[in-house]
C-alpha cells in the first residue's frame, strides 16, 4: 500500500464537500476516483493534494502520518481546469517542470512523443485549444518525480484516440511503479483505464475495490455502470 | 536527474519572463519616457528663465540648486509612474498565478512562501530599475548642457523614489494575495493610496496625530528625498512597511492553509510591524545630502546647537492651515530637531485656519523653554528661532560665513534632444523591444 485516507471531512459553510472520507492507495495501481457532478471529487483531490486544507482526517503511509513536506515527495497533483504559465511555450512549461518541480529529465523526449506533443513545443500555453492543453498538463504530471500522480480528469478535452493513446503512455508509467490516481466522471472511460475505483457520491465514499467487487457490494450484476447507478 | 539550477533561480527565471510578457510593464516603460520628458523640458525651460534666458534680469536664479529646481520635478515622473502605472504591474504578477492556476503547481514544489514573493519582489524591483532609465537618462542630458550634477542628491532622489516603488509594491502584493480577483486588488491598492492622501489633506487641516502619520506616508517620504533628506526613521518605517506588505502576500499565497490561520499570522505581522514601526520612529540620524544644505543650519550654528545639553521645549500658537506654521516648521523646527533630539514641539490652536483666533493675544506666540528658562517670540523664521534659542542657552551666535554660502548653480540653456529622447526615441525602443522580445518567446 503507497498511502492511506483516513476520516477526511471538508465543510464549505453548511455544506458537507466531504465527510469521513477512508481509501487506500496501492503502490503501481491505476485508482479511478468516480462519482457524479458534485460528489466531492475535485474537493478531495484539493486536499489530498494541499490546495485546500481539511477539517479533519489524515492521511498515512507506511503507517506515518503524511505532512506537507512528507506529501510533496509521495505525490503530485494535477488539477483540472488550470492553465498555466499562459505566456510561456510548452517546451518551457516542460523544462521549468524539469528544473524547477524537479522532474525527470530522461523521460523529456519521451513524454513529449507519448503525449504527440512535438507541434506544440513552440506554442504559449495560452493559445492551446483545451485538448492541446490537457496533453501539455498530463506531459507536466508525467514528468514530475513523485511516486504517486493525482489527476483530475485526465480525458476532459480529448478525442477517443487521443484518449487510448495516453491511456497507454499512462499504463508505461505505472508498469514502472507509478501510482496512478485518477478522477474521472465519465464511467466508461474510467472502465477501461482503471484498475480499481474509490466511488464517491454526496462527499462519502460508497465503495471501493474492483468492478467485481463493487457489484458484490452494489448487489448488482453487470459492469461499472450498473454498480455506479446502484450505489449512487 | 535533478537541476543543478536551484529551483530559486527557476523561480526568478520565471517572473522574469512572466515581467517581459507583461503589457502592463510595457506600458509603464512607454508612459516613463514622456512623462519624464514633459516634466524635465518644462523644469529646465523654467530654470533657465530664472537663471536669466530671454532677458529676465540675469542673477535672479543665483541660488538656484538643480535638485528643486531639475531633479526633482523630473523624478517626479516616476512618484505618478509609482501610484497609477506600477500597481497593475505588481498585481498581475501576484495574482496571475492564482488566476491561472499555476501556484496549484508552483505550491507543491515545496519552496518557502517568503521565497516565492521575494523572487516576485526582486524581478519588479528589476522592472522598476529599467523604469526609472528616462530620468536617469535625463541626467546625462543635464551634464551634456553643461548643468552641474551632485551625486549625493541624485543618489537620495533615486533611493527614495526606489522605497517609493517597494511600498507600492509591497502594498500591490499583499492586495493581490488577500483578494480573489485582480480587479479587486486593484481597487483596494488604489484606494489604499487615496487613503493616504487624505490622512495628508487632514493632517494640514487637523494637525496634531494626523500630521504626524501624514509625515510617514509615501507622499511625505518622496518630499523628502525631493529635498535631499535622508531621514533614518523614514527609510527603516519604509523598508518595514515594505517587508509586511511582502509578508502578508506569502502568508495568503499559501493555499492549503486554513483562513483562519492566515488571518490570525496578517494580524501578527502587522501588530509586528506597528511595533516595528513606533520602534522606528526613535531612530533620529538624518544626513542632508542636498548641495545647498537646505535641510540644515549653517555648520557654524549646528556646533553651537550642539553645546545645548538641556531639554528644549517650543510652543506654538498657531493652527495647522497657517502659512506662519509651515514656515516655522520648515525653515526652522526641522532644521532644528536634527540637531537637538531633546526637541520637542508642541503645536497649540483652537481652529484649522486660525482666521478667529488672530485677536486673541497668545495667538501667534511661539514659546520657548529650555531647562526652565523661558521666552516668547512671534518671530518664524530661522534666524528669529536661533536668536531665542541663543539668548536662552547664553550662548554668543557665530559669526556669519558667507563664502560657505550656497552660490547656486544657474543655467540658461534650453533641453535640447530631450523631446526627441524622450518623445521618440525612448517610445520607440520600447516598443522595438517589446515587439522583438514577444516574437522570440514563440
Amino acid at each position: 500500500m503507497l498511502f492511506e485516507v483516513k476520516g477526511l471531512s471538508k465543510r464549505f459553510g453548511r455544506i458537507a464537500a466531504l465527510a469521513d472520507v477512508g481509501f487506500h492507495v496501492r503502490s503501481g495501481e491505476v485508482l479511478g476516483l468516480i462519482g457524479p457532478n458534485g460528489a466531492g471529487k475535485s474537493t478531495l483531490f484539493d486536499c489530498l493534494g494541499g490546495v485546500l486544507s481539511p477539517d479533519s482526517g489524515t492521511t498515512t503511509a507506511a503507517g506515518k502520518p503524511v505532512g506537507p513536506r512528507e506529501r510533496r515527495s509521495l505525490l503530485f497533483y494535477l488539477p483540472d481546469g488550470i492553465a498555466p504559465w499562459p505566456e510561456q511555450s510548452v517546451r518551457w512549461a516542460l523544462e521549468f517542470t524539469i528544473g524547477f518541480l524537479g522532474g525527470r529529465a530522461e523521460l523529456h523526449q519521451e513524454v513529449i512523443q507519448q503525449l504527440g506533443l512535438e507541434e506544440l513545443l513552440r506554442q504559449s500555453m495560452g493559445t492551446l485549444s483545451k485538448g492541446q492543453r490537457k496533453r501539455a498538463l498530463l506531459a507536466i504530471g508525467l514528468l514530475t518525480p513523485q511516486p504517486a500522480l493525482l489527476i483530475d480528469e485526465p480525458f476532459e478535452g480529448l478525442d477517443l484516440r487521443q484518449a487510448r493513446d495516453i491511456a497507454a503512455a499512462f499504463r508505461v508509467h505505472v508498469a514502472r511503479g507509478r501510482t496512478l490516481f485518477l478522477s474521472i466522471h465519465q464511467i466508461a472511460d474510467a472502465a477501461r483505464f482503471c484498475d480499481r475505483f474509490v466511488l464517491l457520491s454526496g462527499g462519502r465514499v460508497r465503495g471501493e475495490g474492483t468492478v467485481p467487487e463493487l457489484a458484490a457490494l452494489a448487489g448488482s450484476g453487470g459492469g461499472l455502470e450498473e454498480v455506479f447507478l446502484a450505489l449512487t | 536527474m535533478r537541476s543543478p539550477r536551484p529551483a530559486f533561480l527557476w523561480l526568478l527565471e520565471k517572473e522574469w519572463r512572466e515581467l517581459l510578457a507583461s503589457r502592463a510593464w510595457w506600458v509603464l516603460l512607454l508612459g516613463m519616457g514622456p512623462l519624464v520628458g514633459v516634466s524635465f523640458i518644462s523644469s529646465v525651460r523654467t530654470y533657465a528663465e530664472v537663471s536669466g534666458l530671454n532677458g529676465t534680469a540675469a542673477g535672479v536664479g543665483e541660488a538656484l540648486s538643480p535638485l528643486t529646481g531639475v531633479w526633482a520635478p523630473t523624478f517626479s515622473a516616476c512618484e505618478l509612474a509609482a501610484v497609477f502605472l506600477l500597481p497593475f504591474v505588481a498585481i498581475r504578477l501576484v495574482a496571475g498565478d492564482r488566476q491561472s492556476g499555476a501556484l496549484k503547481l508552483e505550491l507543491q514544489q515545496g519552496i518557502s512562501p517568503l521565497g516565492r514573493i521575494a523572487a516576485k519582489a526582486l524581478v519588479l524591483l528589476a522592472g522598476w530599475m529599467v523604469a526609472m532609465l528616462p530620468p536617469l537618462g535625463a541626467t546625462l542630458l543635464w551634464v551634456s548642457y553643461g548643468g552641474s550634477l551632485y551625486p549625493p542628491e541624485l543618489i537620495a532622489l533615486t533611493l527614495g523614489h526606489a522605497l517609493n516603488a517597494g511600498l507600492t509594491i509591497g502594498l500591490a502584493a499583499a492586495m493581490a494575495a488577500i483578494s480573489e480577483h485582480p480587479s479587486t486588488a486593484a481597487i483596494l491598492t488604489l484606494g489604499a493610496t487615496v487613503g493616504t492622501w487624505i490622512v495628508s489633506f487632514f493632517g494640514a487641516v487637523q494637525g496634531g496625530w494626523w500630521e504626524r502619520a501624514a509625515g510617514f506616508t509615501p507622499a511625505a517620504m518622496v518630499a523628502e528625498f525631493q529635498h535631499g533628506l535622508l531621514r533614518l526613521d523614514t527609510v527603516l518605517i519604509a523598508l518595514v512597511l515594505i517587508a509586511a506588505g511582502l509578508g502578508l502576500a506569502a502568508v495568503w499565497m499559501r493555499l492549503g492553509t486554513r483562513v483562519k490561520r492566515r488571518v490570525y499570522e496578517s494580524v501578527g505581522i502587522g501588530a509586528l510591524a506597528a511595533g516595528a514601526v513606533f520602534a522606528c520612529t526613535n531612530a533620529r540620524a538624518s544626513w542632508d545630502l542636498s548641495e545647498n544644505r537646505g535641510n540644515s543650519f549653517p555648520a557654524a550654528d549646528e556646533r553651537a546647537l550642539r553645546q545645548i545639553q538641556a531639554p528644549l521645549r517650543i510652543e506654538a500658537h498657531l493652527a495647522p492651515e497657517d502659512p506662519r506654521r509651515s514656515d516655522l516648521e520648515r525653515h526652522a523646527l526641522s532644521k532644528l530637531r536634527r540637531v537637538m533630539p531633546k526637541l520637542q514641539v508642541t503645536y497649540v490652536s483652537a481652529t484649522s485656519i486660525g482666521l478667529f483666533e488672530q485677536t486673541g493675544a497668545a495667538y501667534g506666540e511661539i514659546r520657548y523653554d529650555l531647562g526652565g528658562r523661558k521666552t516668547v517670540s512671534r518671530v518664524t523664521t530661522a534666524e528669529g528661532v536661533l536668536e531665542a534659542v541663543y539668548s536662552l542657552a547664553g550662548i554668543m551666535p557665530p559669526a556669519e560665513n558667507d563664502e560657505a554660502a550656497f552660490r547656486g548653480h544657474p543655467l540658461a540653456v534650453t533641453a535640447k534632444g530631450a523631446g526627441s529622447l524622450f518623445y521618440g526615441f525612448w517610445p520607440g525602443l520600447t516598443l522595438a523591444c517589446g515587439i522583438l522580445i514577444r516574437r522570440r518567446r514563440k
